[in-house]
This record gives C-alpha cells, structure tokens and sequence, in this order.
C-alpha cells in the first residue's frame, strides 16, 4: 500500500482540519457503536498504528479495488492511499480507519477474534426491547439501520428506535458531512467492523458487520433491505412522502412490519439464495413439477399475472402471463422478498389474503395485488401467491384458488409435495464431497428462464447452527472475492483448516464446493466432473426447465 | 379445509371489521371463531374469512388498520350489508381515527349497510368485562381478575361517545336516525381477550344481516359481486398510489 501525504483536492484544507480532529472521532465513535455523547470528549487525538503488517488482508483487499480510495487513518494528518491520486473524478470517498490500537484501547474488540470466519455469534430475531448500551449489543454480528434524511429513525435490527435515535443522528451527520464536500461517503473500515452506508432516495441505510464480507456484499444487502420497504410502500409513495414533509416518521406505516425486515435480515445471514441472487426449488420429479404447472396455468382470470407456488421456503413453480416475460421478468430478488414476506408473519396462515405488494426489481413505483393463502392450514407449508394487477379482482382470484385447490386434490398433490425434499450429498455419489452450491447460466430454450441454484441440505458437520453459519461465510467470502470488481476471479482452491473448498465460475454456471480437508487437488477436480455429470442427469428435478406460462383473456399490464 | 364442499360455498352477504392498527381486530375475530384469546401479528392488506350461519354464507374481511393499507379500503368495503367500527377504550386517538380516517371508506358499501361500533379492550377498563369467561376458563380466572383489577387502565372512551358517533354515522351516511337501528343497541363494549360480549357482537350483526342476504335474493342478483363493473382502467398498478 502506497500511503502520501498528498492533499484531497475535493476538500478544502479546512475541512481536513475538522475531518481529521473531529470527524475522524465521531466516525469511530460510530464505529464502536459508542453513545454520540462521547464524541466531544475524544478530541484528543490517540495512539493509532498504521502500518500496513496491521492491515488484515480484507483492509488491502477493498482498498486495492478502489483505486481513487481515500483513507482517513485516524492520525491527525489525512493521507491518500489510492494507488493513483484522483478522488475527484469519482466523487467519492471510501473512509478507511486501520484504527486496531485504538479500538484495544477502547475495549471493544478486546474478545474478538480477527479471522473473518471464526465468529458465529447467532441471534434470534427481534431485540426491540434490548439495552443498546450493553456490550451485548454492541457484539451483534451485523446490524442494519434504516433512517431518513433528516435523521429520524426508521428500523434497527437490534434495540429499539427511540433509543438509536442520537446514534442515528451521528450516521446522518456523517452523511450529509461528507455530502457538504460534494462527496458521497461509502464506507468506513476499522479491523473489526465494515460500516456500509447507502442513500436510496429520502432514505439512509447503514449496515455495521463484523462478518468481514465485501463491500458489495453488505450493499446487496442493504439493498433488500430498502426494497423490502418498497415492496410494502412502493418507491413512488415513499418518495412522495417526504417531499410533502421531510421529517416524516416512515415508522407509522412501517408499524407491524419490523417482524418482515427481521426475518429478511435473517434469511439474508442463513440463505445462499441472497448473495447468489438466485431462486433455490424444491426438487420434485418433473412430471410432477410439470402437472403443478399445468394446474396453475388452467386457472387463470383477466388481469393475473403471476400464479407462484411455494413450499417450505423453496419455490415449487412458477406460472407467468406470456406478455409479462416478454417485457420484463421476474427477479429472484422480488421472487426472495415474497417469499420472506410470507414466511416472516404469521399473518398469512389466517383466512384468504388480498393486499397491494410492489416487486421492485419488476417495478419500483406500482402495486400488484396479491392473492396469498396457504393451502394446507394448519401446517400452512405450501403457500399459493397470485398476483393481479386489479386490485377489485379478489372473488375472482379466489376463484382460481379454489380451482388449484380442487385440482391439487384430485392428484393427491399435497401428499406428494408433503414427502418432497431437499436431497442429501451423498446421493451425488461423491466421496470427500460435503456441500455444493451450483448456479447454472445457460438453460437452453429459454434465456428468460428465472434463474436458478441448486444445493442439497447442510449434513454433518454442518448441523449446527454455528456451523452452517461457518459454512456459509467461507462461501461468502470465495463468492465476494470471484465477484470483486478490480480483480474478479474464474477459479478459487481454497485449503482451510477444517475443509477445501473450491469455487469455479465459468460462461455456463458457476460452481462452490466445500471438500473434506484432506482432499487432493486432482482428486476435487475429479469430483467435480462427477458432480457436473449428475447435476446434468438429475437437473429436470433440481430446476424448473421449462417456466411454464398462460394468457389470460384480456391482454395483461406491460410496465 | 379443503373438503371439496367448500368450492361450493358462495358468500352471501360481507361484513367489514374497520378500525385504527392495534385495536385489536383480529383478536376479536379469532376470538369468535376459535374461541380463544391469542396475541396476533399485525394484519397484512385484509383477511378474508367465511362464517357459515345457519344456511348463509357470511364473508367477513378482517382490515388491517394500519395506514400503509388504506388504499384497498374501499375495495374491501366494496357491497358490505354491515360495517364494524372498532376502537381501543383505552385509546381516545383510536376513537377519532374512525371519523377521520374510516368512515369515508364505508362509502362503497351498500346504502342500507349496518353499522356498529365496538370498544374493545374493555377488559383493561371494567372489572366486569374481566370476570367475563364464556369458555368455562374457572380455574385461571380468579387469580388473574385480583391480580389485575387493581391495574385498571383509565377509560378514555366511553359509551356514550360511542353513541354520539354512531348518530354521527347515520348523519354522514345521509340516514335518518329514527329509521335505523337505535344507538344503544348498536354500540357494543368487548373484551377479546377475556371473551366478554364478542359472541353477541358478531351474532347480534349475523342476525342484523340475514333480512339484507333475503332481500338480495328476492331481488333475484347474483350472490358474487360484480367483478367488471368498476373496473375501467387496466392499468390499475397504481391504482394504490394514486
């Protein structure tokens, strides 16, 4: 790393002043989620190593990418770290602090542990009523807060909002700080912690993770997280709201919905689904797949667009209006969204459901309206989701339940879906061979095809909570660095101390696999010939093939 | 559920549960269906459910009261024969709601809709509507009355202004009081949480409903509601936002 003293062209020397006294402060008083009272008193200025053996690998990582990346290193003087000099051709900063002496001196870390993939802290959802000052709080793997510009605190993961609220204030303040200089802040290092900020529209979204995932990573994720909130006000509304009042609490129509964010966050942390923006199905013979999509494309009505069959969690099939895949089609993210949704509240499982839901991946601003019913109460495991674009259509829609309901009797379907299951690794019949994830890109016939992975279940070792949490970050961690922007990689051989994994993207599909630790090199390639050569036999029951589609009778909306 | 006479089963008439998030909605439904007091989550757009009286097919949508929903309403309001105005008798702002924020909604309901309106959570307000235990429910009863008797919240609603809003009601929907249903019968104070008054609530309003489910059919109209009629636009997407 190549550190000057080069002077930031896009700050005014004052403004170092007050970014290295003050802010520098306050941003890692944010960092170590302390009270913003404490600001003021650390003025003074602290003890801060900045050599660069103290750079863990993932500080160099990020840094390397971002080749106008300025670094503020805690010390009073603002140095240029960019390899190239030019933070003003992008306008923005990446606020890096390499601060691991002074957070030791605070405490805070002092129980952590540096390895990105060691920490396995797992919370249950819901602490709306936690003490956001204990130490407990603060060790939260990863939390996320939504604000609004004008500070107001919209959503923590953790801790209730009135109690963040002056935390909140010290997030905007930075914010719009680093605004002031025509500059957009994007994230804030320190050994322990990665602090993602991002503005989507009147809204402000911070993510503080101590997984040590990319940069990127966390801002997909901050992304579902913003368009969860659209998928239940729309960008439109939210838009409009605060251009008609800017201090608006968006808490007021957001009331009953933390259950749905909380339950995002956390399928966000335990399903692959997210990070590979791709629809996991329940394996079910085709035929049978195939009968399911035919039931659904028998009932149909004016106006419906999507007939979505779900069960447990995994998508079964899925019906669309034939003018709909020709204009836009539906993204897995909308897809994991609806499925979260109506995992995430029990509300579902009670009566028949009609209410408006925004895909706003299909579009940010509209609402379809969503017919949602589980057909099998009270296990309530397979769910049907029809979505119209009448809002008057319910009877109508209703109707077509009944007709799905009556049709999935007939051929004893729920029994059937009853007894589906996610397969086991052995099944792929390769010894050494733990996990895989699979994602192809090339389905023949049908390049609007949804796009699909395919995973069997997490056995031994991986039963555990902790460990399938471990599991996960190590694939997070080959996925973050195969996808990173200045130095993508085709093919990653990773020796860890408890299992190999190998991570390979090519033009057709994209590949991770997690051997035992003893595996040898040639003998995981040949492992992966035979798992290719299986994924291909078995894949008319892995993935949906063929999107089955319908028309109905007048002609659906083109957004 | 899904035994095959219930695709047979057309709702004959629709009553609508209206009322400001939290005040409990829900439980007062779940409370007369399956006899039982269960904290529930907040209601996402409206639940549909149907409640077999007598020989009649009742459709009852469950809203959900908060404002993110308002947008569909009307729609769920859309041909209902009786309206079920709810507030939380320990919520004076929960009163008001109903005036300024439900009742335009009712205006798609039929001319003759019935009204009612409910104060719930009047356990939290009157001891007697605690010591109220239809399901036989003995043997937990007595400590918990003791326990909370002494905790009863200030009533900020009362009767009585129950009453003046029914009339109100009447006024807004241009109905002549002394042709409708008197005040004193329409106004109802419940407990879903113990039970109190909930089952001659629903009953009261199933029985209010019955000669409006005749006169339809004496009318010769069908039983479904007429879907094309009001739909003009097909670009309806939006119609939420608008």
């Amino acid at each position: 790393m190549e550190t000057t003293d080069s002077p930031i062209t896009s700050l005014t020397p004052s403004d170092q002043n007050v970014l290295s006294e003050n802010d520098i402060d306050s941003i890692s008083e944010l960092e170590d989620l302390l009270p913003p009272s404490k600001m003021e008193s650390s003025n003074e200025s602290k003890a801060i190593d900045t050599s660069s053996d103290n750079l863990n690998p993932k500080d160099v990582h990020v840094e390397s990418q971002q080749d106008d990346a300025v670094v503020f290193d805690g010390s009073e003087k603002l140095v240029n770290a960019s390899k190239d000099n030019g933070p003003e051709d992008t306008g923005e900063i990446v606020v890096t602090m390499l601060g691991r002496g002074k957070l030791d001196e605070q405490g805070v870390c002092a129980n952590r542990i540096p390895s990105p993939l060691s920490e396995t802290s797992l919370e249950a959802s819901s602490h709306w009523d936690e003490d956001v000052t204990a130490e407990s709080w603060r060790q939260h793997r990863k939390h996320v807060f939504v604000l609004s510009e004008a500070g107001k605190p919209i959503y923590s993961r953790y801790g209730s909002e009135e109690a963040l609220s002056s935390t909140m204030g010290v997030m905007m303040a930075l914010v719009s700080f680093i605004q002031s200089g025509d500059n957009v802040i994007r994230s804030v290092y320190s050994d322990e912690h990665t602090v993602v900020f991002m503005q989507q529209g009147p809204l402000v979204l911070v993510s503080v993770s101590s997984t040590h995932q990319s940069e990127q990573q966390l801002r997909n994720e901050l992304i579902y997280v913003y368009n969860q909130i659209v998928c239940m006000l729309t960008q439109a509304s939210i838009t409009r709201i605060f251009e008609h009042k800017k201090n608006y609490d968006l808490r007021r129509l957001l009331t009953g919905s933390e259950k749905i964010l909380d339950g995002l966050l956390n399928l966000v942390d335990f399903d692959p689904s997210f990070f590979l923006s791709a629809v996991h199905c329940l394996p079910v013979a085709s035929s049978f797949r195939d009968s399911l999509s035919q039931i659904l494309q028998k009932a149909i009505t004016p106006n419906l667009v999507f007939s979505i069959l779900v069960a447990k969690n995994q998508l079964l099939t899925i019906a669309q209006e034939k003018m709909v895949i020709e204009d836009a089609k539906l993204d897995p993210a909308d897809l994991h969204l609806l499925i979260n949704l109506i995992g995430a509240s029990s509300a579902f499982q009670a009566g028949e459901i009609w209410t408006p839901i925004c895909l706003p991946s299909f579009n940010p601003d509209c609402y379809f309206y969503a017919y949602i019913s589980y057909l099998d109460p009270p296990e309530c495991t397979v769910c049907l989701l029809l979505l119209s674009t009448d809002n008057e259509a319910f009877y109508a829609v209703a109707e077509c339940k009944r007709k799905i309901e009556e049709a999935m009797l007939a051929q004893n379907a729920l029994t059937y879906i009853a007894k589906a299951q996610s397969y086991s690794v052995s099944q792929v019949g390769v010894s050494d061979l733990r996990h895989f994830m699979y994602k192809p890109f090339d389905v023949p016939d049908n390049h609007h095809q949804l796009t699909q992975f395919t995973s069997p279940e997490m056995e031994a070792p991986y039963d555990s909570d902790e460990e399938k949490m471990r599991l996960l970050d190590l694939y997070r961690d080959m996925h973050g660095r195969i996808h990173n922007t200045s130095r993508p990689l085709k093919l990653i051989y990773h020796v860890a101390a408890r299992e190999t994994l190998l991570a390979w993207v090519t033009s057709k599909f994209e590949l991770y696999t997690c051997f035992s630790p003893l595996v040898t090199k040639s003998c995981a390639i040949n492992a992966i010939t035979k798992l290719l050569r299986w994924v291909k036999k078995e894949e008319d029951r892995l993935f949906i093939r063929y999107p089955p589609k319908y028309s109905t009778t007048s002609n659906a909306s083109k957004s | 559920m899904a035994e095959p006479t219930k695709k047979l089963k057309k709702p004959d008439v629709k009553i609508v549960l209206l009322g400001d998030m939290n005040v409990g909605k829900t439980s007062l439904l779940h409370r007369y269906t399956e006899r039982k007091f269960k904290d529930t989550v907040s209601t996402v757009g409206g639940a549909f459910f149907l409640k077999q009286w007598g020989p009649y097919n009742i459709s009852i949508w469950d809203t959900a009261g908060r404002e993110q929903f308002h947008g569909l309403g009307s729609m769920y309001c859309r041909s209902a024969a009786a309206v079920i105005l709810t507030y939380d008798t320990t919520s004076w702002q929960s009163y008001v709601e109903l005036e300024e924020r439900f009742l335009s909604l009712t205006d798609t309901a039929n001319a003759d809709c019935i009204f009612a309106i409910v104060g719930n959570k009047a356990d939290l307000t009157d001891s007697h509507a605690q010591a109220s235990n239809p399901e036989g429910e003995e043997g937990t009863e007595p400590a918990r009355l003791s326990f909370s008797s002494s905790s009863l919240q200030r009533k900020q609603v009362n009767k009585e202004d129950a009453m003046a809003l029914y009339r109100r009601v009447l006024h807004y929907k241009g109905l002549d009081e002394k042709a409708c249903l008197p005040a004193e019968s329409m106004c109802f104070e419940t407990s879903a949480k113990t039970g109190y008054n909930v089952d001659v609530l629903f009953e009261t309003i199933f029985d209010l409903v019955v000669p409006s489910i005749l006169k339809k059919r004496n009318e010769g109209e069908s039983s479904t509601v007429d879907l094309e009629a009001p739909s003009t636009a097909k670009r309806t997407k939006a119609g939420c936002c608008a």
